[in-house]
């Protein structure tokens, strides 16, 4: 069997695998759509300030809800894997002719997937509530890949290091609240035109999440800015960049 | 050529057999008889191969923090030989099965499996070995059904193949009423059946057994141990395996090893290795004198 057929293979194990634990699924969705709907009702008001870019809040937070989706939720991905090691399947595994490139990126794929569904699922719920997407249907999906994959390359990569590292699937799930920082430190509830501190802009304009979330929510209010699109992914290729060896690096310290 | 010993043809006719069963109809009462075809059987035997299986040369392996886990062992499996890993806590058993089964790099020596250098050519090694784990390494969201499947798949077997041959083996392994439950609602010694029934899927050259039948009540490990001599007996499968169980290595094994402190302080065959302790000796016995304390010292395997 040639290696994207193991990877295909893999990929559909971890996707049959995520139904059937009703609380990951359950605890990677609700919150979501929950914070969605809290934040979205709290700070309505926030689109009547002079300049903000929509006068429908639920709009302006759709793009945020994705990467919410996404960033923490990639973090069930290091769990299942954690999950692999305590429980030996990791190595039962690596005792078949698989590469361990095939094992992570069956996984990667896999979480791609589930993650873009579950992008799909708030974006829906954002229709739902009244918002409409600028670009339709293709500006939605290319938001949802960048949502995905900006989630595999920071909270993704963390994760899986992490799970390998420690073996150990509570210590994944501590680290789980940090990737909200990533998302929290940008313009994902407010314009950072309307951010007073300085400093705050500053960590934001820092912050690789703020060049693919702007685009995003382009997308979603406005039309195609190819040259914002085109930063966007290059964040996220920068960040592959140090994620991706950085984890195959580790996956290949399995062999000890 | 690396690993000419093998029997390819044998594998050959077996795996002919198993896309020709109506495997899942079969499963409730499968027998290895069904596994394997009985009347390939006398061609098993004329292909059967010779030479060594296993082939260690001062096989060692120091971990980073300087631990010396495995200090030089140098061994022969023969090919089809059932061959018995005793030793105590730390001694090194868990290391070198890792080693062979290629998931530990070793620091010095050499090793092939099959033919194959465990460092050089690991992927060709992994073709042709079974590992059942000491932790059975099962998918808990996963039925055996499905993780058997996933287990041919990913050495090569097409769809319905995988699916006939895991029919098969859940028939011999008494695992038939399991095969669609999910396995984290089974218990522990049921998963290390499915675990074992796993690496079987590939009908390996070489199955590595860590401590096989820990956990199992006395009926299935009876059933496990008569499995295991059908399989080697039949169709040459070279087994190694860990124990602490005396009567498991006086049952299984042609030869044993025990292993001290990283060495080999003494193998042989059962019988020849009580006849150097002398008198109406047991293997608890041989065990005893080769490692200056009994057996029950040393519970848990290393």
């Amino acid at each position: 069997m040639n290696a994207p057929a193991q990877v295909l293979l893999l990929a559909q194990r971890a996707l049959v695998q995520f139904p059937r634990n009703p609380i990951l699924l359950g605890f990677s969705v609700m919150p979501v759509l929950i914070m969605y709907l809290v934040f979205g009702g709290l700070f309505e008001g926030v689109a009547e300030l002079p300049g903000f870019p929509t006068d429908n809040y639920f709009e302006y937070l759709a793009p945020t809800a994705i990467l919410l989706a996404t960033v923490p939720g990639v973090g069930n991905a290091g769990v299942a894997l954690a999950a692999d090691f305590q429980n030996g399947y990791f190595h039962k595994l690596l005792t078949t002719p698989t590469s361990v490139g095939a094992v992570m990126l069956g996984r990667l794929l896999g979480d791609c997937v589930r993650l873009a569904v579950q992008a799909g699922l708030v974006l829906l719920l954002a229709i739902a509530l009244g918002a409409e997407v600028a670009t339709g249907v293709p500006g939605a999906l290319l938001m949802i890949v960048m949502g995905t994959l900006l989630g595999i390359v920071t909270f993704g990569a963390i994760s899986a290091n992490l799970a390998i590292r420690t073996r150990d699937a509570a210590a994944v799930q501590a680290i789980q609240p940090m990737a909200f920082l990533l998302i929290f430190l940008t313009s994902a509830y407010q314009s950072s035109d309307q951010i007073d501190s300085g400093v705050l802009r500053t960590i934001i304009e820092l912050n690789p999440a703020e060049h693919v979330l702007r685009p995003m929510r382009e997308l979603m209010l406005s039309g195609y800015d190819w040259g914002d699109i085109g930063i966007g992914f290059l964040a996220i290729a920068a960040l592959a960049a140090v994620a991706l060896p950085l984890t195959a690096r580790n996956y290949r310290s399995a062999y000890s | 050529m690396p690993g000419s010993w093998l029997h390819p043809l044998a594998w050959g006719f077996v795996f002919v057999g198993m896309t020709n069963s109506s495997a899942f109809a079969g499963t409730a009462r499968s027998t290895l008889d069904d596994l394997i075809g009985p009347a390939r059987m006398q061609r098993l035997a004329t292909a059967r191969p010779l030479g060594d299986a296993i082939v260690l040369e001062g096989l060692a392996k120091t971990y980073p923090d300087g631990t010396e886990a495995v200090r030089g062992i140098s061994l022969r499996v023969a090919a089809g030989e059932s061959f018995g890993i005793l030793g105590p806590n730390g001694a090194g058993k868990s290391t070198t099965i890792g080693m062979l089964s290629t998931l530990v790099k070793p620091t010095a020596g050499r090793a092939t499996v099959a033919g194959f250098d465990v460092v050089a050519e690991p992927t060709e090694v992994r073709r042709r070995i079974g590992f059942a784990m000491q932790q059975a390494g099962v998918d808990d969201f996963a039925t055996p059904k499905e993780l058997m499947i996933l287990q041919g798949r990913l050495h090569g077997l097409r769809k319905h193949e995988a699916a006939a041959r895991a029919g098969l083996l859940l028939g011999v392994m008494e695992l038939a009423e399991e095969a669609d439950r999910r396995l984290a609602t089974l218990s522990g010694g049921i998963k290390r059946r499915v675990d074992l029934a796993a690496s079987l899927m590939h009908l390996p050259a070489v199955l590595f057994l860590d401590e096989p039948t820990e956990g199992l009540d006395p009926r299935s490990r009876s059933g496990v141990w008569d499995t295991l001599d059908r399989l080697r007996s039949r169709l040459g499968i070279t087994l190694v395996l860990t124990t602490h169980y005396m009567e498991e290595g006086d049952r299984l094994c042609e030869r044993i090893a025990i292993i001290d402190r990283g060495t080999v302080v003494g193998q042989g065959a059962p019988a020849a290795l009580k006849a150097t302790v002398g008198g109406d000796t047991t293997l608890e016995d041989v065990y005893l004198h080769y490692t200056g304390r009994p057996l029950d010292d040393t519970r848990v395997a290393a």
